[in-house]
């Protein structure tokens, strides 16, 4: 049975040992800080690019950890995203705030751009183009505004955080051809479409064989026309060409009786069924769109969309037909709305007509629109997410105490270690 | 669908009334040369009232001095603005006559001054083809009026459009007949009024 003594020189080699395996961790570690490794590299927005240059461009980089306290750029993102796929472990913190922009040109001559924002928390969001501050609105949720024109993307501002828009330039419009026969409703059709800034030409049967019409109307195509207005069954022998027009990618509003003509009968949303009577106007009384005489659309597809109702039945309805779209009406005289609709009444004609004709009317994108599109930002709060996933939390992006401590501890448990075994010898005589 | 129906202004001051049967005579016409829907009598209507917004063509004539009042003058200027087409025409046909005078005065407070309508004008063209502007009338001819043929009519426009017809050429009395004399006459002396009805339903 081993003495006391065995045991003390027992646990003196055992101190030795561990000294000895402390000293290699030690120089272990010693030799492998001096090779080359990867490294974390934190930034913040305002200096992400420095950032992103240098885990790019150096090959140690093994962490990319960023503080999000701004907007990151679309193309920032992209980049982050990019290292990831790289190996570089990308991560976030930060709170940005939920934020959305849109804007929109209705496709007119004379189009107003309604500019839209959508945030988490009620705030105070600056709205601004490529010129300079439009307006600003308190967002909570969300909040629309119209600029009668705008330059370039539209910025909309919360803070260090911004989401951008883009609204297509103005496109040329192409003109506007009105098929029915001579009477108010075809005068008042053209002269509406034409104070709205619509180019309009017109083909009135007058008489048999003989028609009020602009030079050079035929062919009907998309190089002359966005937009093909049937008002009557007066255009059924243009019917197969407007038919044609739409499959290329025409507008087409086609209205009352012209709906039953046979080759239209394959692209428009609805038909029209009988037609009901306006509200008898007593004196001093004007007249609304409700109150016009009307043939409720019936039949309506199943991708037909319904854009208005009255109380005698569905008024309005669209749907794409080939590349293009068709919006059936059932309103029945609609100039008496003009001319019977008191101080507002020609202005609400005018642009009821043109916002219908804008509808069907075909995008006409510059190229350079598209490409300025591609740059908009309008939610950049889901592409970070949808970019770099959820942020990470904060305990997790700390530098790990530990592993700074360890040169420490591995020192004191070594001192520690050669003490008691010194001491032991020591104490029991040995040199 | 609604008809045409032909309607004459009835205004306070003046024989608004001159020329009875000018709209039966105008409305053959429509009916007999063309396919639109023409209702079969025409109407009178108050210059005041808001029934005359009902009728985006008005035909307004006489001998008498005219005199708008105000509820008639608002309601020329917007029926003006929203689109509506009136026609005036001198019975008198004499440029130094009462009508004309004060016609002519009113007028130009409602639609500004009055301009010469050129002859290219499509008026002069949407139907029947008159190369030289309006046509003649047997009443210039004869020497009764102000003893002149006027080459031109005179108006005003709105947007783009004709919102004032004046002529002084004296139609009124030139198409006051029963249509049934029409065959009496070697060329319908009432085309023109096919052009002006034509005119306001197409531009």
């Amino acid at each position: 049975m081993p003495s006391r003594a065995d045991w003390r020189r027992g646990v003196e080699r055992a101190l030795r040992a561990a000294l000895v395996a402390l000293l290699a961790v030690a120089l272990w570690r010693s030799v492998r800080a001096s090779r080359p490794g990867p490294i974390t590299v934190t930034a913040h927005s305002s200096d992400l690019r420095e950032a992103l240059v240098q885990a790019t461009t150096t090959d140690r980089a093994g962490r990319l950890s960023v503080d999000v306290d701004g907007s990151l750029s679309r193309a920032q993102r992209d980049w982050l995203a990019a290292l990831r796929r790289a190996g570089v472990q990308v991560s976030w913190r930060g709170a940005p705030p939920s934020l959305a922009a849109s804007a929109g040109r209705s496709r007119e001559p004379v189009a107003r751009v309604r500019i839209r924002v959508l945030t988490d928390s009620a705030r105070t969001i600056v709205v601004s183009d490529s010129v300079g501050v439009i307006d600003s609105v308190h967002a909570a949720p969300g909040a629309a505004l119209d600029a009668s024109d705008v330059v370039g993307a539209v910025t909309a501002r919360a803070g260090n955080f911004a989401a951008t828009a883009d609204a297509l330039a103005r496109s040329e419009r192409r003109d506007v051809l009105v098929l029915g026969r001579a009477g108010w409703e075809s005068r008042f059709v053209l002269a509406a479409l034409g104070e709205a800034g619509w180019h309009v030409r017109g083909r009135l049967p007058v008489a048999p064989g003989v028609s009020v019409s602009d030079a050079s109307l035929l062919p009907i195509d998309t190089a002359r026309y966005d937009v093909v207005i049937t008002l009557d069954s007066t255009a059924a022998d243009l019917g197969p060409a407007v038919a044609r027009f739409v499959g290329q990618g025409g507008g087409a509003i086609v209205l009352g009786s012209a709906l039953e003509i046979g080759a239209l009968r394959g692209v428009v949303p609805a038909r029209a069924s009988e037609r009901r009577p306006g509200r008898i106007l007593l004196e001093g009384d004007t007249l609304t769109r409700a109150d016009l005489p009307i043939r409720p659309l019936v039949g309506a597809r199943l991708d037909a969309i319904a854009l208005e109702r009255q109380p005698s039945g569905l008024a309005v309805a669209i749907r794409r037909a080939g590349r293009g779209r068709v919006a059936a009406v059932g309103y029945d005289e609609s100039w008496r709305w003009r001319m019977q609709g008191g101080e507002g009444g020609a202005a609400a004609h005018r642009a009821w007509w043109s916002r219908v004709a804008g509808l069907v009317a075909p995008e006409r994108s510059p190229a350079s629109a598209v490409a300025a599109a591609c740059e908009a930002d309008p939610a950049p709060r889901a592409s970070l997410f949808e970019a770099l996933g959820p942020p990470t939390a904060a305990a997790n992006l700390a530098d790990r105490p530990a592993s700074n401590r360890l040169p420490l501890l591995l020192l004191v448990l070594a001192l520690a270690a050669l003490l008691a075994e010194t001491a032991s010898r020591r104490f029991r005589g040995a040199s | 669908m609604s008809d045409f129906v032909f309607a004459t202004a009835q205004y306070d001051s003046g024989d608004w009334d001159s020329a009875p049967l000018l709209p039966a005579n105008v409305i053959d016409s429509i009916a007999r040369y063309t396919a639109i829907d023409v209702a079969p009598t025409g109407v009178i209507v108050p210059l005041a009232a808001p029934a005359l917004f009902r009728y985006p063509l008005v035909y307004l004539t006489g001998h008498l001095p005219v005199r708008f009042t105000a509820a008639e003058r608002e309601n020329l200027r917007a029926f003006a603005q929203r689109g509506g087409l009136l026609f005036v025409d001198d019975h008198n046909h004499d440029i130094d006559g009462v009508f004309h005078k004060t016609a002519t005065e009113e007028l130009a407070r409602v639609y500004g001054p009055l301009r010469e309508i050129p002859n290219a004008h499509p008026l002069y063209r949407c139907f029947f083809t008159f190369e030289d502007g309006p046509p003649t009338t047997s009443h210039e001819l004869n020497g009764w009026g102000d003893n002149l043929v006027h080459k031109t009519l005179s108006g005003a426009e709105h947007e783009g459009r004709l919102s004032l017809i004046y002529s002084s050429k004296d139609y009124s009395s030139e198409w006051n007949y029963h249509p049934d004399n029409k065959r009496f006459l070697s060329v319908d002396n009432t085309k023109f009024a096919v052009n002006l009805v034509v005119y306001a339903l197409t531009r």
